[in-house]
């Protein structure tokens, strides 16, 4: 067993597999730290096929290694390797163009298509929010100033003027328009930061999301109440319609996508809660973009056109009728693929 | 609390490790993110003032507009295209990776990034705000911050909320540097110190790459120098070497016993009888 070496020859049998391998691994070493500094289209078409192959060479030199070496130093050095070519070899090989294409062809609208349930509740928590929001409303005004902040309401209170109100939805007069860009992006980034809120709160069991939603609803149903008194529902309808059908869809969709997740903690099924989240994950996010998205939409609507468009047939006009495109994409949308995918599974 | 691993196991079947990153790291990185992104769109406007070029109107646009992308598309953008890094992950050279071994995706990215709103920045934005004063809500949000930042410090995995919903992980990007082989480099023409089969049963493989570790450093003060021999004693007595070694000859006794006690086991270990540590054979009656 412990026959000595009288010549240099190498004996160990692990020392053999290291000097028979260790070529392999510098030259994987060598393309990895290339691909890593300077990006794996740094690589020419050999090099890459050649890393391919090198890298499955050293996840085998890992595993012998692992059951043969006792050399530590070694089995350090492929565990490191290794997992280097594999963060290389495995890297997003989507560019983000297609991801986005993707995204939009098929990804979200067959989102929407899978997540009704989620809908349904964000839905429902924004209209139940509104119905119950007017009803309180009118039966005692004072719960306006209960629902809607008082930053918000800016004169527009009970009791006021039936010109104060008509003046604030038909006002173009003393906005500069240059500043319409201003309002437009304050409008999309607030909203879109309450959406994100809304959606990263389903987590906690999807309730603080509906609860957020349906506060919008009240506030929307104490506001529509309040025009409503002044014999101004209709006007205040056309107003809220043009950017609102879009704006509103977006927070109920965001509360869609936090009660994905929500629904997912409270409902795992026969999965573990994490395991739950995960697969809720995907459908969840692109409900989250879909809402970003619509929220882009509505505060351009609302940041120019609000103030250009001033009939009232017209706001309703452009607002419904970008409720149905919006309508139409996410029904029709990657439908054909759905069929294809259905009958390969 | 370092040295946590986790393996994932790539399609190829054979399990990599990667060492879960510290909080301090996941910290650092977030904070060097933040004051670069925050840091980068003040001193951009100091400049476009300065300048005085553009109109207040389209400034204010392109500050809401920037104030808003440095916050979640920012991290969602460079994690897609620096492949799980952000500037600040670049720094502490830690990385996001897919936990269930395969490449990491766009949603996965998203998900855990959108997370960050609820995670990071509201519990950043109410600090700052100052708005804990309102007794029982101020309490009850205070409470709840604690509960959300302290998941991923009690948390096996140290996963965010977010890195639990995208099935990520936060790892440190592993450094590979191969060391020479001991049983080659050391090796000399002739061999001083033969062990016998008895000699080598002593000890294990932990005691073995503890030995490694030694013999990676030759010692170059007096100190170690001693430190060595006392070793070498250690070992000599414990193993029932008869022979006496002189004190020069202790580094060549240590390189002899390294190489001759790694092949011992490493046979041992191919016939089945992988030995981690000196009490291998603590159920066998000492001979």
């Amino acid at each position: 067993m412990s026959s000595p070496t009288t010549n240099t020859q190498n004996t160990l049998r692990s020392s053999r597999f290291r000097a028979e391998r260790e070529v392999g691994w510098k030259e994987l070493d060598s393309l990895i730290t290339r691909a890593e500094s300077q990006g794996m289209s740094s690589l020419r078409y050999e090099e890459a096929a050649a890393l391919a192959s090198l890298y499955r060479q050293a996840m085998n030199s890992l595993s012998v290694a692992r059951s043969i070496s006792m050399d530590k130093a070694l089995l350090a050095y492929l565990e490191a390797l290794c997992a280097r070519a594999y963060l290389v070899v495995y890297a997003p090989q989507e560019s983000i163009r297609g991801a986005v294409t993707r995204l939009f062809t098929t990804g979200i609208p067959r989102a929407v298509r899978r997540s009704t349930v989620p809908l349904l509740v964000g839905f429902l928590a924004l209209i139940m929010g509104a119905i119950i929001g007017y009803i309180l409303f009118s039966q005692d005004p004072e719960w306006f100033y209960s629902f809607v902040p008082s930053g918000l309401s800016d004169g527009r209170v009970p009791g006021a003027s039936q010109e104060y109100l008509r003046g604030t939805l038909f006002d173009d007069g003393d906005r500069d328009h240059s500043d319409l860009g201003v309002f437009a992006t304050f409008l999309f980034s607030h909203n879109t930061r309450i959406a994100i809120f809304i959606f990263a709160l389903g987590v906690f069991a999807a309730l603080p999301s509906f609860v957020l939603t349906f506060y919008n609803g009240l506030m929307l149903g104490a506001f529509w109440g309040m025009f409503a008194q002044a014999g101004l529902g209709y006007e205040v309808f056309g107003w809220l319609s043009i950017h609102g059908v879009t704006e509103l869809s977006a927070i109920a969709v965001a509360c869609a996508g936090g009660a994905q997740l929500g629904l997912a903690v409270l409902l795992p099924g026969n999965n573990t809660r994490r395991e739950a989240l995960r697969r809720a994950g995907p459908d969840a996010v692109k409900l989250m973009i879909l809402a970003g998205l619509m929220l882009i939409t509505a505060a351009i609507i609302e940041g120019f056109f609000r103030q250009l468009v001033q009939s009232t047939e017209l706001r309703l006009f452009i607002g419904w009728g970008i409720g149905a495109l919006w309508l139409a994409w996410l029904l029709l949308a990657g439908r054909e693929m759905d069929h294809a995918d259905r009958g390969q599974s | 609390m370092t040295g946590r691993k986790q393996d994932l196991i790539p399609p190829e079947g054979v399990p990599v490790s990667f060492q879960i990153s510290s909080g301090g790291s996941r910290l650092g990185a977030q904070m060097l993110d933040i004051i670069i992104t925050f840091g980068g769109v003040f001193a951009l406007f100091v400049a476009l003032i300065w300048m005085g070029l553009l109109s207040w109107a389209f400034m204010g646009t392109l500050f809401l507009l920037l104030i808003f992308l440095v916050r979640i598309p920012y991290y969602i953008f460079s994690e897609l295209i620096w492949n799980g890094r952000t500037i600040g992950k670049k720094i502490t050279h830690t990385r996001v990776v897919s936990a269930d071994g395969g490449r990491l995706t766009p949603h996965q990215i998203t998900a855990r990034n959108l997370m960050k709103e609820v995670e990071v920045f509201m519990p950043l934005t109410t600090l700052l705000s100052g708005s804990f004063d309102s007794g029982w809500t101020g309490t009850f949000l205070t409470l709840w911050m604690l509960i959300v930042l302290a998941v991923p410090l009690i948390n096996k995995r140290r996963q965010r909320l977010g890195d639990m919903i995208a099935g990520t992980l936060v790892v440190d990007q592993p450094k590979a540097i191969l060391m020479p082989d001991l049983a080659t480099k050391l090796m000399v023409d002739r061999v001083e110190f033969t062990f016998e089969p008895q000699h080598l049963d002593i000890y294990g493989r932990y005691e073995l790459q503890t030995l490694e570790e030694i013999l990676r450093a030759p010692p170059k003060t007096p100190e170690a120098v001693t430190r060595m021999s006392k070793v070498t004693q250690t070992i000599h007595r414990k193993i029932g070497y008869t022979d006496r070694i002189l004190p020069e000859d202790h580094w060549h006794f240590l390189t002899d016993f390294y190489r001759q006690q790694r092949e011992f086991l490493e046979s041992k270990q191919l016939f089945g009888d992988a030995r981690e540590n000196k009490h291998h054979d603590m159920n066998k009656p000492k001979p």
